[in-house]
């Protein structure tokens, strides 16, 4: 069975292995940067970080498809954003007088704050994307039931329905398919209304489940089982810690600045740079800890 | 007396906005360590009783429940499905939905951390679980990675991990293949013998699990219609529903034996007793199966068709054909240089273990799929119908499914001329197959409303009860008398022997086996009808051909001989 890009398939990468807390921190470390930097130079290396992590995790398809749909969602957020904001010196293409919405100029300026504001988008769909794909949502909802048991019975509900509802999305498509030419062909919007129909008693099916295994039973879960945590709990967590420090000095120092009116104003400034060079280096860190590990623990079994 | 594990008096369940009651009068009593099985048509009840004995109705699905309903002493409106998890266990139908984390080991430990239970006393229960059900070595695998029958383990071993002493199941056969079917009856059975383990079970194919249990409960119309021994409820139903009898009971009742036998073993025994034993299968008794042409023997008939093969097109014909799944690492040969010639008029069970290949070789010929190698044609088209044919209803009204003249043709060609104003989910089982079975098909076939000249069927008889198996049957028949190729992939050797004039054994990619039913449904283990096995492969494999060829024994059965002898 191929499973959905973004579902979580147990490997044995450093994200994978190491204990939640850790992982979560490491890849929560570079959304935050994707959130408070605002110019595309640090976005852009925390956007290089996630793809790093996620080829050296081996979810390269979940990275492969985040980008896809991060590609289709910058270039909508880049045309609206050239329709809606006319401000900016660089006029591209001088537009007709339109009434409530004035002049319908695109500028280079609106057109590259939309560039920004989708690769924005795209650093934290990357994070979340690898996040999916390498850390065990069952560790997670371990980690939230005792302080939000209905949330985490939500989550459950909702990641369990994710394989679910894809699976039944390929059958319905290959139902489209087989189709005999004197039916009705099926457009994209009915498949999906019966996807959704679908889904509603497919969930009353898992919600059926999670009742029987106990989710309403009032009483604090049982204790998790006592952690070793994991080699690659340390690397994860210290890079974690390099990111957001780069985050907190890069905010103090002004670095990563992007101003887009009325013209376009990137720091290209060396405390950017260096800090954008940083970042990718720090997510290969927990990679590179490992392969230095198990080259050491090769060349003890060899002497 | 020991307490009863489930106890119902004057039992009613009605569901929200339902006009009838589902369940009414029910009085039952199950004592610990007991194996019953629940029997009955689709619809009748036996699902909802299941789903009130486990707490889902009426805490769950809503409602209006009479009457008493008691699990291990606790009232089932009282206490809802989590609170009774530690008193019954619960098994559906359906593998796909019943797992809800991401490993086996975290799926069976979740109920028991939602109970409160400490680590070490979780760990212990996954351990000993897992060796019970003979799944030590999935516990650490993903459960999106898993088969429908090893999901249906792993949805049993969730339900087991509290230590429930009543486990319900509700068909939990129907999706598996025959060994997978076997293997959970059985594994069933030992932990109702080992562990003392109550089991209520609900089965449409009672030949499978009749032997094993210690009582029959019938559920008709909402009401218990029988309570007893298994032998009792075979000669019930042999009166009033002979579809819920098993083909060897059906095959004593029609050679005039009494009592019917409960189980192989049990027949072959009253055969040896009785000096009976099955004649070598006249080609004339072939014929005799239901869902057959009255007709037109089916021997003759695909001689006739084999004949015809030399001059005209095959309606479906398989050339060398390889077929590639998956990418990368995992990807593998599905189909290695499969042949296979289909004539126009052939009724073909394709067979097959999972894996076999049989759903990918149906998806290549109505090219889903693309050949790796080889070729596959069909000249007066083809049609295929997926395992669930609801995939393919998607609209309000039948008419919009299928609309105009060429629609209505369609329509009227699969029998439902009157439906076109009808909601597609108001359609019974039956019709709603027939209907994808319009969809696929319409404007395939030479003319309007003609069917294509093969149409294949992937697993149409899965959660089906025998009475709607012969409906499709005799469906089937009369498309394939029309000219259409029919090929239908199914696990059930029963259904097989009911509709096929052909049966072809997929194995690891490649036809394994080719032959006449009779040749292929009667001498092995597993792809073998019960009467077969009965018979230990002299070649009737209908309850009719059965009981047509018992005469008094010149030729004694070679497994009741050694019955004797032990």
């Amino acid at each position: 069975m191929r499973h959905s890009a973004l579902a979580y398939v147990p490997g044995n990468s450093p994200l994978h292995a190491a204990s939640t807390g850790p992982a979560i921190a490491f890849l929560g470390s570079f959304a935050l940067a994707g959130f408070v930097f605002a110019g595309p130079i640090m976005l852009a290396s925390a956007g290089l970080a996630l793809v790093l992590a996620g080829l050296l995790a081996g979810a390269g398809r979940a990275v492969r498809a985040s980008l896809r749909y991060a590609l289709t969602l910058a270039l909508l957020i880049i045309a609206v954003n050239a329709l809606v904001v006319h401000r900016g010196a660089t006029i591209l293409i001088r537009g007709d007088e339109v009434p409530l919405l004035g002049r319908m100029d695109v500028t280079l300026e609106s057109l590259a704050a939309g560039a920004v504001l989708g690769l924005r988008i795209a650093v934290v769909m990357l994070a979340f994307a690898v996040y999916s794909a390498c850390v065990d949502p069952d560790g997670v909802l371990r980690l939230l039931r005792p302080v939000a048991r209905r949330s985490a019975l939500t989550a459950t509900l909702v990641a369990r329905m994710v394989p679910v509802a894809s699976a039944d999305l390929a059958r319905l498509r290959e139902g489209a398919e087989l189709r005999g030419p004197g039916a009705t062909p099926v457009g994209r919007s009915a498949l999906l209304r019966r996807l959704v129909a679908g889904s509603l008693d497919r969930a009353v099916d898992v919600a059926a489940t999670l009742e029987l295994r106990g989710h309403s039973l009032p009483g604090p879960p049982g204790r998790p089982r006592p952690s070793r945590g994991s080699l690659d709990d340390a690397p994860l967590l210290a890079a974690a810690g390099l990111v957001a420090l780069v985050v907190v000095v890069g905010t103090a120092a002004g670095a990563g600045g992007f101003d887009p009116y009325p013209g376009l104003a990137v720091d290209l400034g060396v405390s950017t740079l260096a800090l954008a060079a940083i970042l990718p280096a720090y997510a290969a860190i927990p990679f590179a800890v490992r392969a230095a590990r198990a080259r050491r623990e090769l060349g003890g079994a060899l002497a | 007396m020991p307490e009863p594990v489930l106890s119902a008096r004057d039992f009613g369940y009605s569901y929200p906005e339902a006009t009838g009651p589902a369940l009414t009068g029910i009085d039952l009593e199950l004592s610990p360590g007991e194996f019953v099985v629940l029997a009955g048509r689709s619809g009748s009840g036996k699902t909802t009783l299941l789903r009130a004995a486990c707490g889902l109705v009426p805490h769950f699905h809503g409602g209006e429940a009479s009457g008493e309903l008691s699990v291990g002493g606790r009232d089932v409106r009282d206490h809802g499905p989590g609170e009774l998890a530690d008193r019954v266990g619960f098994v559906a139908q359906e593998p796909e939905t019943q797992v809800v984390s991401t490993t086996v080991a975290a799926e069976i430990e979740l109920p028991l951390e939602l109970r409160g239970v400490g680590p070490q006393a979780r760990a212990r229960a996954v351990e000993e679980v897992g060796l019970a059900l003979a799944i030590p070595h999935l516990l650490e695998r993903p459960t999106a990675t898993l088969s429908g029958g090893e999901l249906q383990r792993v949805a049993l071993a969730a339900a087991l991990a509290p230590r429930p002493p009543l486990l319900l199941l509700d068909e939990p056969t129907s999706q598996l293949d025959p060994v997978a079917g076997d293997e959970l009856i059985w594994l069933l059975r030992r932990l109702n013998e080992e562990w003392g383990v109550t089991v209520l079970i609900s089965e449409h194919r009672l030949e499978r699990c009749l032997a094993a249990a210690d009582r029959v409960v019938a559920i008709s119309a909402g009401a218990a219609a029988f309570d007893g021994s298994p032998a009792g409820y075979l000669s019930w139903a042999l009166d009033s529903d002979p579809a819920l009898a098993t083909p060897a009971a059906r095959m004593f009742a029609l050679a005039g034996i009494e009592p019917p036998p409960v189980g192989v073993r049990e027949a072959r025994r009253r055969l040896t007793q009785l000096g009976l034993a099955a004649e070598p299968l006249a080609q004339e008794a072939d014929a005799g199966a239901p869902g057959r042409s009255a007709s037109v023997p089916a021997r003759r008939s695909l001689r006739t068709v084999r004949r015809r093969g030399g001059r005209e097109p095959a309606a479906l014909e398989a050339r060398r054909l390889r077929v590639r799944l998956g990418e990368g690492q995992g990807a593998r040969e599905v189909l290695r240089g499969v042949e296979l010639s289909v004539a126009p008029g052939e009724r073909v069970a394709l067979m097959g273990r999972n894996g076999a290949g049989k759903s990918t070789l149906l998806r290549t010929a109505a090219g889903i799929l693309q050949p790796g190698g080889g070729s596959v044609s069909a000249p007066g088209g083809v049609a295929l119908l997926p395992q669930r044919p609801d995939d393919l209803l998607v609209r309000e009204q039948v008419s919009e499914e299928l609309p105009g003249p060429e629609g209505e043709a369609a329509l009227a060609a699969f029998g439902l001329e009157g439906f076109e104003g009808a909601d597609p989910r108001d359609l019974s089982g039956g019709e709603r197959q027939r209907l994808a079975l319009a969809i696929v098909a319409a404007g395939r076939g030479a003319g309007a409303g003609d069917p294509p000249g093969a149409l294949l069927l992937d697993e149409p008889t899965r959660g089906m009860d025998r009475a709607a198996k012969l409906d499709l049957a005799a469906f089937v028949a009369r498309l394939s008398e029309a000219g259409s190729a029919i090929v239908i992939a199914t696990h059930d050797v029963e259904f097989a022997a009911e509709f096929a004039t052909r049966v072809v054994l997929l194995g690891a990619g490649d036809v394994v086996a080719d032959g006449s039913p009779t040749e292929l449904l009667s001498g092995g283990w597993y792809f073998s009808t019960e009467v077969a096995r009965v018979l230990d492969g002299a070649g009737p494999i209908s309850a009719e051909q059965g009981a047509a060829a018992l005469r008094p024994g010149s030729r004694p059965a070679r497994g009741a001989a050694r019955e004797v002898r032990t």
